[in-house]
């Protein structure tokens, strides 16, 4: 368990593939060899522009037992993107599959990064030594995808704190079958929804994330695996329990909701649906090597943004958002008081990919400045009340407004620029963009367009564009973005798909 | 298409610009082409369009078992409001 990395089984739902624990082992000796032949040693990183298969499974072990760290990445990136993360943190190798996009497996190529195919492990089969606690094991990229990356760095110590702070506080037996419909390049879905289970020798069934011709079976795939636990997000939740048939046979044991916040009314809808009063509302930040606070037993009244006790951490709730000072406990909340959060926990992150500058904005003595407004209740459970981050949370997947903001930025046609969240119905939040531009004619709309498809993956394009002629910024020169936002409401968007159709209107 | 089957498409015309990436017009894409192959909803919109017939045809889609394709062209989401609203 953990520490030997004994795995249970994994399988694919929907292909019908699985791979029993003894397969498992001689996958994962497969590609030792293979990486070894490939001249992969300790310390060197290995990009990841796939998931959500036994193949990233067996690839991920493999990539530890030669001391090496894995970097899972979004496959839908674009090409710009890609290259900004690679010449960040310069990968040893890439390792591709069939559904890696040929653009992506290009611009590795095009940046100097051997491809390799996952398939392609050979026969060879070869053992390692032993991973140290203190090697970085795996780096997420959260944000800069198009200008200073920001790499959360866990080491194989962090990452096993999370997994042992889960196991003392929820038991290993609820995740016997546990099922992941999420992305496996975001904590979220790899450090817990999979990992956590799959690494304490609890079996494993994996989908490709967010399909809603899966989701729409979900009910039958949980009845049909005897699915004992499975974690999401809002979004899909609402499709789940509005157009699939709930699962008939009683197996789920636990069920997580988290990376967005649940309403008490969805929390109900899940229960409803799942069958179990063991819902729970999971409190995860990618720092924290994601799940770090929740309900041990989830069988109490929902209540919007309850969330519980931490789990292998230590919760505060500080009037402060300083790290340049230490904290004292004057800094302190009263119960029912609101402040900022603040967690210790020895699953915290080592710091941010060789971004030392950010690390110090967000840690002080071992503290997390977690950028989330809450309180804690009589009863010392965690309630959050709202957000202090500039992220927009679309569904659970975050977009940083600089990102885009930075892609703007270097189009000539564009003197400033502001992207902000616009609250959305199904994914709580949607991406919007004031802009202002030096004419504001169809060409050079079209033409920035244009440039920011090329240069941001789809998901982080904004939905609604505003012209206008100058952004507001305070005293300091900061931009705000909820008054941008508050600006842009009283006025009314670009037609962009007439703009774009060649049909400029009003 | 009767008088309200056609209201009811301009209706759903309206929303859908609301929900619709911003590529390219909705009106681009003919009625009985695959919204979702278009290229201007993401395939989680679908949860947005089944929200839309609930609030304002107050009609449960996972009352008669669903089936994705009743939701993929604007023409079988009007022939599906259709029948609920005779």
């Amino acid at each position: 368990m953990f520490l030997d990395l004994g795995v249970g089984n994994l399988a694919e739902p929907v292909s019908g593939r699985a791979w029993s624990q003894s397969e498992i082992a001689r996958q994962v000796a497969r590609r030792v060899a293979r990486f070894t032949r490939c001249g992969l040693s300790r310390g060197d990183r290995v990009f990841l522009p796939f998931g959500n298969s036994l193949e990233f499974f067996a690839e991920l072990l493999a990539i530890w037992k030669l001391g090496a760290c894995a970097v899972p990445i979004d496959s839908r990136l674009t090409a710009f993107e890609i290259r900004t993360l690679v010449s960040a943190a310069l990968p040893r190798l890439a390792v591709v599959d069939h559904l890696t996009e040929a653009a992506v497996a290009e611009a590795l190529a095009d940046a100097g990064v051997p491809v390799v195919e996952t398939t392609q492990a050979g026969d060879e089969e070869a053992t390692a030594g032993f991973s140290q606690l203190d090697d970085d094991a795996l780096i997420l990229f959260t944000s800069g995808s198009t200008g200073a990356p920001k790499g959360v760095v866990h080491t194989h110590r962090s990452l096993r704190a999370r997994w042992m702070g889960l196991r003392d506080h929820l038991g290993v037996a609820p995740f016997a079958r546990t099922l992941c419909l999420l992305p496996t390049h975001f904590g979220h879905g790899l450090i817990c929804n999979c990992l956590f289970p799959w690494l304490s020798g609890m079996d494993l069934f994996v989908t490709p994330p967010f399909r809603p011709e899966i989701i729409i079976r979900l009910g039958q795939m949980i009845d049909d695996h005897r699915i004992t636990f499975l974690s999401s997000v809002p979004a899909v939740w609402k499709l789940a329990t509005r157009l699939s048939k709930p699962p008939q046979a009683g197996t789920l044991q636990r069920v997580h909701c988290g990376s967005a916040p649940l309403s008490a009314h969805a929390w109900e809808e899940i229960r409803a649906w799942t069958g179990t009063r063991q819902v729970c509302n999971s409190y995860g930040i990618t720092e924290t090597g994601s799940w770090v606070a929740g309900l041990g037993n989830a069988d109490c009244a929902a209540e919007d943004g309850l969330i519980g006790a931490g789990w292998g951490a230590i919760i505060k709730v500080l009037h402060t958002a300083d790290t340049t000072r230490p904290l004292v406990p004057e800094d302190e909340c009263l119960p029912g008081e609101s402040g900022f959060v603040w967690l210790n926990t020895p699953a915290l992150m080592k710091g941010y990919f060789q971004r030392d500058d950010l690390t110090a904005l967000a840690v002080r003595d071992g503290w997390f400045l977690t950028g989330d407004i809450g309180f804690l209740d009589e009863h010392g459970r965690l309630v959050l009340r709202g957000r202090e981050r500039d992220e927009i949370n679309r569904g659970g997947m975050k977009i940083y407004p600089s990102d885009v903001d930075t892609v703007v930025e270097r189009f000539e046609g564009a003197s400033d620029v502001c992207t902000f969240a616009l609250d959305d119905e199904v994914y709580g939040q949607a991406v919007g963009m004031a802009v202002v531009l030096t004419n504001s004619e169809s060409a050079t709309i079209q033409a920035l367009h244009s440039w920011m498809r090329s240069q941001l993956a789809e998901h982080k394009m904004p939905m609604r564009w505003w012209l206008v002629d100058e952004i507001p910024r305070t005293s300091r020169g900061k931009i705000n973005r909820d008054a941008v936002k508050a600006a842009c409401a009283g006025l009314t968007p670009l037609d962009l798909a007439h703009v774009l159709a060649g049909e400029m209107s009003g | 298409m009767s008088g309200d089957s056609e209201q009811r498409l301009q209706d759903l015309i309206v929303y859908l610009r609301t929900i619709q990436k911003p590529n390219k017009p909705i009106e681009s894409v003919g009625v009985h082409d695959n919204l979702f192959a278009s290229g201007l909803l993401d395939s989680l919109a679908i949860v947005q369009i089944v929200l839309y017939l609930e609030k304002t045809y107050g009609i449960d889609i996972s009352a008669g078992g669903f089936d994705p394709e009743r939701l993929s062209t604007m023409a079988s989401i009007v022939d599906l409001i259709d029948k609920a609203n005779p």
